[in-house]
């Protein structure tokens, strides 16, 4: 891997942009899928909302989560779909099966920050396109929580983009699987399984039973949706919040650290075996 | 077997977006009409998005046609489909046919299903067809792993095993070596006259037409150019014939009576005449001292672009009307 | 050449041996996608695997919080299962049987010009379809649903009687002709624009969520579209009131727990009849 940049010893910043720039440009070529996915991210939406309203009955307060903000835990979830490829993403392993990845190799730039860069743009442009109007309707439908002050707003802007940096890290990771086997996508499968479960997208964590999620706080994936809704909706606040972004910025270096050293046995294997 | 009538088929092509966008009706096929007799072997030539497909497909019994009578066999093949594409092969060049990951042996036992072959003409087809396609070494490969040659003689089994009495050939030997192309159009020429099959060839391949059609059709913006035998085409629209002379010494003046000068590069001089050699030849050896003659015959291939680009044709078919 | 003994299709035949003609080369396609499949032994098993896991991420997560509320608006955990079970269950079927149908399949044989390749086959072309997609790694996910079906059927202390029997299997069957009949009708529609798949997605997937749960818990609106507009509540809901004892909403009488094997071939027949002008104006136009 680094010996693909020999030269750079220095990122180059304006290459990473101009790729992120590309990347964010791209998501608005068909708006009309775009309008189709927001309606279809919706209505399931309203599914949702409505199994967890039935849930709370006439109880004020579970697990520390009030009816409103299951609601606005929900919209946030939907809006973050696409933001966060809480689906799934296998771009990586699409080029890596079709030989691609070699003719990147020959540019002279950084795999991972290549593709994060990329990623980036895609995410925020999704967030537009896609995130904006689905919790501007959330809000206007249904009333939303809000972050609480400046601060509240600093600490969900910060934990959202490291929500975004340990998801990319992780889909980076389960795409690099394709190095090893052509069988990446059913073993993607399963990691979009877990990620959908143990991120809180399915269910809010804090309703889960306690063992559950003392098993979830080992793992990386709370750090990739469930912490920034909580500290979206001020479950987490001082210096609980603090801690709960710590925690994600650990997670965060950790799986970029794994992701860059996975990537370069891919990469050599790939050089080995001769693409 | 074919007769067309009159064949006219348009489609409306969308312009622009889908809310502001405008229709614009394209005429794919304007009154076109032929026929083709049981057993032929025609060649069908144009360029892309001549007519060619849409033609093939109205045949086939994929596209009805705006107006116009066809029939096939006796039956309008977009009437009764299964009964029309029953007696039918047809081999498309650019996909196949067969189901990818199987074995070629099995994708040949299903199509017995699909087509009721019984099992004795199934077998004796099947015998045949290993036999003069050399197919046994590949019948236990899926047709994943064929190579392009192999796949090709795969699907022209597959495409003959029901005794179709019409063979629809699209771009037959399209990216194969001039040995796996030849065995194709031996087989084709085989099945053809020891079968009795009717044959259909559309290609971008002269070769093909050259070494298999005596009639060939040519279409270009949805009219029949030409409907005849390939000799003639070439007689009557071939570009002249080529003399090449290298004289001793570069001639002070090139020209010489009765032939056309086509070019002079030093002592090599070429010139272009039509009908036999002999009296252009000795010209050209009167003229000045020669040390080497060549005669270049005009190529197919040559005729048929100067078809296309210089619509060579059309003004004959307005002509004609 | 012994041309005659070849038998034409069109020709006169008895019923019955069509009909057997026609389901054997049916479970010859199948057959023949299975072993297409079979080729790709691991990949085959982690997506049988894998593709079982969704749902049972999606449930779990469901029968996980359940404890901290108690019921679902006085639905137990069981008695969702029968909702859910069933609901999977009939749509895992139904995406066996009617794969082909599905919009993206169907487009990508447009696209590849295999559609073409059916059309010039003498057999029937929606048999061809029927028999084009059969992903065989689904199955996983029938035992999955029919192992929720069994413990919402335990768990939630039905009566066993041939009624409940003949209920739940209607409903079964209902479904898988009515979700069926939704991919027809989302396969039929990209002969004129593939970019009306992400709208029937809604009704599809969207419907198979919404009758995984009881229908009270929606607003009236929704409710009562997907009762008398698009009649999705008759396929499930209905006969799962009924067979748990409890009545049925809006004062409907009995009779409307037994009309999901009614209802499901009507939304299918209908949906043939549009898959009918849908190949017809394919022939007018081609690709």
């Amino acid at each position: 891997m680094q010996a693909a940049l020999p030269s750079s010893a220095r990122p180059n910043v304006a290459l990473y942009a101009s790729v992120a720039r590309l990347g964010f440009r791209r998501q608005f070529a068909y708006p009309q899928a775009a309008l189709w996915g927001l309606i279809t991210n919706l209505f399931f939406g309203v599914l949702r909302i409505a199994v967890l309203v039935a849930l709370f009955g006439s109880k004020p307060q579970v697990a520390g989560l009030t009816v409103q903000d299951a609601i606005t835990y929900t919209g946030l979830t939907q809006a973050f779909i696409m933001a966060l490829s809480l689906f799934g993403w296998t771009d990586l392993m699409r080029t890596v099966h079709r030989g691609e990845v070699a003719s990147d190799l020959l540019r002279p730039h950084d795999l991972l920050y290549w593709w994060a860069a990329q990623d980036a743009g895609r995410a925020v442009g999704q967030f537009v396109l896609r995130g904006l109007p689905m919790l501007t309707l959330f809000a206007l439908v249904w009333g939303a929580t809000f972050p609480a002050g400046a601060t509240g707003w600093l600490l969900t802007t910060l934990s959202l983009l490291l929500a975004w940096a340990c998801g990319f890290a992780f889909r980076f990771l389960v795409n690099c699987a394709a190095f090893w086997s052509p069988d990446a996508v059913g073993i993607g499968r399963f990691a979009w399984a877990v990620l959908g479960l143990g991120s809180g997208f399915l269910m809010p964590l804090a309703f889960f039973p306690q063992w559950f999620q003392t098993v979830l706080a080992f793992t990386p994936f709370p750090s990739m949706m469930n912490t920034t809704v909580e500290v979206w909706l001020g479950v987490k606040t001082g210096p609980e919040a603090w801690a709960a972004v710590a925690v994600q910025v650990g997670w965060a270096l950790l799986l970029f650290a794994l992701a860059a050293s996975v990537l370069s046995r891919g990469l050599r294997r790939l050089e080995v075996a001769g693409g | 077997m074919i007769t067309v009538q009159n064949l006219k088929k348009t489609f409306r092509v969308r312009r622009g977006g889908l809310l502001r966008g405008s229709s614009v009706v394209m005429e794919a096929v304007r009154d076109v009409s032929f026929s083709v007799g049981r057993g032929e072997i025609v060649g069908y030539l144009g360029p892309n998005g001549a007519g060619k497909s849409t033609t093939i497909k109205v045949l086939t019994g994929l596209l009805v046609p705006d107006s116009g009578q066809v029939t096939v066999g006796g039956l309008v093949p977009w009437k009764d489909r299964r009964a029309h594409v029953a007696r039918l092969g047809a081999v498309f060049g650019q996909r196949t046919t067969l189901w990818w990951d199987l074995p070629v042996h099995e994708s040949l036992e299903l199509l017995r299903h699909v087509y009721r072959v019984p099992e004795a003409r199934f077998r004796q087809n099947l015998r045949d067809f290993t036999e003069l396609l050399e197919l046994g070494p590949f019948l236990n490969t899926p047709a994943r792993a064929l190579s392009l040659g192999q796949r090709m003689r795969a699907d022209l089994a597959a495409a003959l095993l029901h005794d179709p009495e019409l063979l629809f050939l699209d771009e037959p030997t399209v990216g194969l070596d001039v040995v796996a192309k030849e065995r194709i159009r031996e087989f084709v020429r085989h099945v053809n006259a020891t079968r009795e099959v009717t044959v259909l060839l559309t290609t971008h391949d002269l070769g093909d037409v050259e070494r298999l059609a005596r009639r060939v059709m040519i279409i270009d913006h949805g009219s029949l150019l030409y409907d005849g035998a390939l000799a003639s085409l070439q007689a009557r629209y071939g570009s002249p014939r080529e003399l090449v002379v290298d004289y001793e010494a570069a001639p002070t003046d090139p020209q010489v009576p009765g032939l056309t000068l086509l070019g002079a590069d030093g002592p090599r001089v070429r010139y272009g005449f039509t009908g036999a050699a002999a009296t252009p030849i000795a010209r050209v050896t009167a003229h000045a001292p020669v040390r080497d003659i060549a005669v270049k015959e005009p190529e197919i291939e040559a005729t048929i672009r100067r078809i296309y680009e210089g619509g060579l044709l059309r003004d004959a078919a307005l002509l004609k009307r | 050449m012994d041309k005659s003994s070849i038998s034409r299709p069109g020709q006169r035949e008895g019923l019955f041996s069509s009909a057997v003609y026609h389901l054997h080369l049916y479970f010859l396609l199948l057959r023949a996608q299975a072993r297409s499949q079979a080729v790709y032994r691991l990949s085959f098993a982690l997506d049988a695997v894998g593709s079982a896991l969704i749902t049972l991420a999606e449930f779990a997560a469901f029968a996980l919080v359940i404890p901290r509320f108690g019921t679902l608006s006085g639905w137990t955990l069981g008695e969702v299962a029968l909702l859910y079970g069933l609901a999977e269950l009939a749509f895992v079927l139904m995406d066996l049987l009617f794969g082909g149908f599905d919009a993206p399949n169907l487009s990508g044989h447009v696209r590849s010009g295999s559609f073409n390749t059916f059309l010039l086959r003498p057999a029937p072309l929606r048999l061809q379809i029927f028999g084009s997609d059969f992903a065989l790694r689904r199955i996983t996910r029938v035992f999955l649903a029919a192992g929720i079906l069994a413990y919402g059927v335990s768990a939630s202390g039905i009566v066993w009687t041939p009624e409940a029997a003949f209920l739940l299997a209607g409903s079964v069957l209902g479904m898988i002709a009515f979700f069926g009949g939704l991919f027809v009708i989302g396969g039929t529609l990209t002969f004129w624009t593939v970019e009306s798949v992400e709208a029937m997605n809604v009704l599809t997937y969207g419907g198979r969520t919404l009758i995984s749960y009881p229908m009270d818990i929606y607003g009236q609106f929704l409710r009562k579209t997907f009762t008398y507009l698009l009649p999705a509540a008759f396929l499930s809901y209905f006969p799962v009131l009924h067979v748990l004892g409890r009545p049925l909403p809006d004062g409907l009488p009995l009779l409307a727990a037994y009309l999901s094997p009614l209802v499901g071939p009507l939304m299918l027949a209908a949906a043939f009849a549009f898959w009918s002008v849908g190949v017809r104006h394919y022939g007018g136009t081609g690709t």
